[in-house]
């Protein structure tokens, strides 16, 4: 691409020189956004004080207390954990999942098209309010899931209200929630994948198992990380789903991030502790998805020169 | 109006005719017991603007933050006769339940001037009352400039009343002489028995007396029934697990959650034998008659149960099954309520309760015009109102207990349900230490019971746990 | 692609039913429950038998709701409204927004555009609550709070992001020379953009887009802390159906399904645009 700098006219007529051009298309996503910041530097200063609503007296700067505070917290490090293995079991699952159904999509056919909308309706009905419909089918006596459990002998399977089972029970809600998120988003990358190499492959009486990971999966990758990513995101932040399923118990076993913080914001308005909780999840988030742009770039990039 | 109606309501007025008597006199006049209602409503209004300035914040405008509640709806429906008393506008905002303490923490920390009242509970004020969002009511319910000498502060019932005043300190008792009064109690619930009489004969046993006896029953039932269960409790993590029939019950044995050492310390106190012992007691009721999906239970699913008939008993708000026996619930006039005493040893229930109160905001702009819709909504004319038109139980003020209309009601479709209300109701308080930390401690008790119950920790163990890491967050707070 | 054994095809077969069934199940259950009284979907055991009922519906409608403790009067309709508003008004701008900066990203490597376009990505990795709370106290200062336009722009959270960071994805997918030999022609950047990019970068637009939609559609904990009661969207109307007086799983499931419907007919609308894809096949090097 040229990089000279040679004025160029815009629609509107002004001279906007070609190296200001990028700038001035995406400042204003950036200028909206950027108010947003404030607040959140606001929060970062309440994550270094003693601050509880309840005890306005106390309120003082106590530097890193918070955070010092987590490393002999039993209950932060489960929390850790919890939040991990939610956000890498259902990303998994939801990934292999999406994938799966992409590819049974994947033709265009009248029935696949229609099948493909459908199947995004889970998507359509807001986690809260799903996380109550899944609570009333899987009551043990009126929910239809309960009863058809019974049918073929799990007479006593305790789904959301039991440690063993809380976990699964949550992340099935929440792979049915969101796997159609993935699926959409593979399944268009998929249809949008260049013929020829498919069709050369064919000719030649390549195996398809070769094809699939050779040629598929490599040209989808990048489309695979992006969904990965604003799954991984939003499931490391998971709340609804599980606040309004089981509010964090049995015990402790869901007692993820959000779920934490938001108890220790809104019932125990320990704003301090509630703030560094969550800057603690931000930290995390933003080193994950700063691992996933790197590759991300880097197999643009590598795109960009095969091609 | 003919002069005989007049002078009855006149009398009536002047408490020398009871409210039954007024209205058979009335209908012995010929006006039917509605009309009688309102002009008794009418004449009520005059009556009320006679001895008292209402008219003095005529014209204002204020705008009030309210949870979906059938007290909200009582109130609404009989707004226009505030407008008429007073001339105040009233604008109001209504939020689910699920997330109406959300709305009022985030409008109040961030001190929105957006509402001068809200409906709160009274746990939320020991929050609320030391942050500073709260104005102290004793200030305006003891000038008499700006309330009216009919307002009755007496009337309150003693403990309910008590239970929504507190001095701020941690530990500091409920119902103190110092205790500032954060808000007033509006309708209230005591925690204590409903159960489905038909069930229970199925299973040949009676309404339990106490704890052993329930469990036993509760058990059998379960065994029995092949479906339904025999007791239900809440049991998520949260603090309503224990703020219902299990602080009740514990409270009974006479156990505490804090004490409060004398240098003002905060200390746990769910570890002694005696405590160990009821949870024992409580955590075999839930196994051996609770739901089976008992730890994801809130107060609605324990309701429906009853409602459906899916439970024999219930040990909860009675409120919850005064509701439960009425709409399209499948069991709707079929359940029936005693008092529950826990221990065998004591004397007489001593349920903890909800109290809907209603609180004004700091950062009201126009206090004095806010007080006066306070002392309208929780006077005694919008609670008679309340009580006989509407589904305003339980109502805070004796003198509507005493509204034989008001009984009759009761007695007629709810068996038991003022004899359960009035036998406890000397013994119905808060029972929990008010202190800054309350929602912590309760959460994590609530999800330690939990634990106790899947039998992943032993209950003394798990007391002794509980306690400690409670103790610890004290200590944080600087409270221990 | 085509030399597909019968075996195969009984498996891929198999494999949609088995995806249709886990995924459509509990919708039809919720369409089943939304034609049923509270009595009969809380009956032991459950059944399919039922005398199917309109009330639900007639409730949310109406505006009148019928429980234990009498008539209640409900705002779901509003709420409805107020969901369709807010998500389109938001998918909107943040198109009108992220569109240009995701090209910009794609087809120009300049100064800083990674930290950039990473800088917009990071706010949605900002735990809502997080910002929300301090935001509530500036939104007072500013006048901001209680206004639509004030949510709006907190929406921008939610949906500017993922259309950034979607499209951005199709547009480094469409080869550069195509608009280039536009441009050669005399064209200007704006007439490239428009009659070029845009069209062939459609289908991920409209996907990110729809996307973009249901998570605003799907939100409601910014509207409940930064809005009063007539701006509230449906997912915090439906929740004033867990009363005191009792859950009304039926008008729960009617929210649902009424909540749905709007979002399924874009869907469907935009159905072309998002599953048949991308004929790239020509237009990539």
């Amino acid at each position: 691409m040229a990089s000279v700098t040679t004025p160029q006219k815009t629609a509107s007529g002004f001279k906007i020189s070609r190296r200001w051009l990028p700038y001035v298309l995406s400042l204003p996503a950036l200028l909206v956004c950027i108010g947003i910041l404030v607040p959140f530097f606001t929060a970062v200063v309440y994550s270094f004080q003693r601050y509880r609503l309840s005890q306005p007296w106390a309120r003082q700067f106590n530097w890193g207390e918070n955070y010092l505070n987590f490393l002999y917290d039993p209950a932060f490090w489960n929390t850790l954990k919890i939040s991990l293995i939610y956000a890498g079991v259902t990303v998994v699952l939801e990934l292999a999942l999406g994938l799966g159904i992409a590819l049974l999509l994947q033709k265009r056919t009248r029935i696949n098209n229609f099948v493909s909308i459908m199947l995004l309706m889970p998507l359509m009905t807001a986690p809260a309010l799903a996380a109550l419909m899944w609570k009333l089918m899987t009551n043990p006596g009126f929910g239809i899931l309960s009863y058809l459990a019974s049918l073929v002998g799990l007479q006593n399977f305790r789904w959301a209200s039991s440690p063993d089972t809380a976990l699964l029970t949550v992340v099935l809600v929440d792979i049915w929630v969101y796997t159609p998120f993935i699926m959409i988003l593979l399944l268009a990358g998929l249809r949008s994948l260049p013929t020829q190499p498919f069709e050369a492959a064919a000719l030649d009486g390549v195996p398809r198992s070769f094809v699939f990971f050779r040629i598929t999966l490599p040209m989808l990758t990048p489309y695979i990380l992006t969904a990965t990513l604003f799954r991984l995101l939003d499931s490391i932040q998971q709340f609804d789903i599980i606040y309004a399923m089981t509010q964090g118990g049995p015990g402790n076993t869901l007692t993820v991030f959000q779920v934490e913080a938001y108890l220790n914001f809104f019932q125990s308005t320990n704003v301090g502790r509630s703030a560094a909780l969550m800057i603690i999840l931000w930290a995390i988030t933003y080193i994950l998805s700063n691992i996933f742009i790197k590759n991300w770039l880097r197999l643009r990039e590598r795109a960009r020169g095969e091609a | 109006m003919h002069e005989k109606e007049k002078d009855l309501i006149s009398a009536f007025m002047r408490g020398q005719v009871d409210r039954r008597g007024l209205l058979k006199g009335l209908s012995a006049l010929g006006v039917g017991l509605g009309a009688g209602g309102t002009l008794l409503n009418m004449m009520s209004t005059t009556a009320l603007a006679a001895d008292f300035d209402w008219k003095k914040h005529s014209g204002k405008k204020l705008k009030l933050l309210l949870n979906k509640h059938p007290y909200a709806d009582a109130m609404i429906a009989n707004l226009d006769s505030f407008k008429q008393l007073t001339g105040i506008e009233i604008a109001y905002d209504v939020f689910p339940e699920d997330v109406y303490f959300d709305k009022v923490t985030a409008a109040l920390s961030s001190g929105s001037t957006e509402y001068d009242a809200f409906m709160t509970g009274a746990y939320m004020t020991w929050t609320y009352g030391p942050a500073g969002w709260i104005a102290d009511l004793n200030e305006w319910i003891k000038d008499p400039t700006k309330t009216s000498p009919q307002y009755a502060w007496d009337d309150f019932l003693p403990g309910v009343k008590a239970s929504c005043a507190w001095n701020g300190q941690p530990g500091g008792a409920l119902g103190s002489d110092d205790a500032k009064q954060w808000c007033i109690p509006w309708g209230y619930e005591q925690n204590s028995m409903t159960y489905n009489p038909a069930l229970l004969e199925k299973v040949g046993a009676e309404v339990p007396k106490n704890l052993d006896q329930l469990i036993e029953t509760a058990g059998k039932a379960s065994k029995d029934l092949g479906g339904p269960y025999g007791i239900g409790v809440r049991g998520s993590r949260s603090w309503a697990t224990i703020h219902a029939g299990f602080l009740s019950a514990y409270s009974n044995y006479g156990q505490k959650d804090l004490t409060l050492s004398d240098d003002g310390k905060l200390a746990a106190a769910m570890n002694t034998a005696e405590s160990k012992a009821f949870h024992g007691k409580w955590v075999q009721m839930i196994q051996d008659g609770g739901p089976k999906d008992w730890s994801t239970y809130t107060w609605y699913q324990v309701a429906s149960d009853m409602g459906a008939g899916n439970s024999v008993m219930m040990y909860d708000a009675d409120i919850a099954g005064y509701f439960m026996n009425g709409g399209d619930n499948k069991m709707a006039g079929k359940l029936a309520y005693a008092p529950f005493a826990a221990n065998p040893e004591a004397k007489a229930p001593t349920p903890n309760i909800w109290i809907w109160s209603l609180a004004m905001s700091n950062f009201s702009k126009d206090k004095d015009a806010t007080w006066y819709f306070i002392q309208w909504a929780s006077g005694a004319e919008h609670a008679i109102f309340g009580a006989t038109k509407m589904d305003f139980v339980n109502p805070v003020r004796q003198s509507v207990w005493k509204d034989e209309i008001f009984r009759e009601k009761l007695n007629k479709g709810y068996p038991g349900y003022v004899n359960a209300h009035d036998t406890s109701a000397p013994g119905a308080r808060i029972y929990f230490t008010p202190q800054p930390l309350f929602f912590d401690v309760t959460t994590e008790w609530a999800a330690t019971l939990q634990r106790m119950v899947n039998k992943e920790v032993p209950v003394d163990e798990g007391l002794d746990m509980l306690a400690e890491s409670i103790n610890r967050q004290f200590k944080e707070a600087g409270l221990g | 692609m085509e030399s597909t054994s019968l075996l195969e095809r009984i498996l891929r077969g198999v494999a949609l039913v088995l995806v249709v069934v886990f995924f459509m199940f509990p919708i039809l259950w919720i369409v089943l429950m939304s034609f049923q009284t509270n009595e009969t979907i809380l009956s032991v055991p459950p059944s399919v038998i039922f005398s199917p009922t309109l009330e639900n519906y007639q409730a949310l409608i109406t505006g009148k709701l019928t429980t234990a403790a009498g008539t209640l009067d409900i705002a779901f309709m509003r709420n409805l409204g107020n969901s369709v508003f807010l998500s389109t008004a938001s998918v909107l701008i943040a198109l009108l927004l992220g569109v240009p900066a995701a090209y910009a990203f794609a087809r120009h490597k300049f100064r800083g555009s990674e930290d950039i376009a990473f800088t917009l990505l990071s706010f949605r990795f900002a735990p809502p609550l997080l910002v929300l709370l301090p935001l509530s106290l500036y939104f007072q200062k500013l006048g901001l709070s209680d206004t639509y336009f004030g949510l709006i722009w907190v929406y921008q959270l939610i949906c500017l992001p993922l259309i950034l960071w979607i499209v951005r994805g199709y547009f480094e997918d469409i080869s550069a020379d195509v608009e280039y030999a536009y441009r050669i022609a005399g064209h200007s950047w704006f007439a490239t953009f428009r009659k070029i990019a845009l069209p062939l970068a459609g289908p991920g637009i409209a996907a990110a887009g729809l996307l973009a939609f249901i998570f605003a559609w799907n939100n409601f904990v910014f509207a409940l802390v930064l809005a009063s009661a007539d701006k509230q969207p449906v997912t915090v109307g439906a929740l004033a159906f867990v009363t005191a007086s009792g859950i009304q799983y039926g008008q729960i499931a009617a929210a649902i399904v009424l909540s749905i419907a709007p979002v399924l007919a874009l869907a469907i609308y935009a159905q072309r645009y998002l599953v048949e894809g991308l004929s790239l096949g020509a237009v990539k090097g």
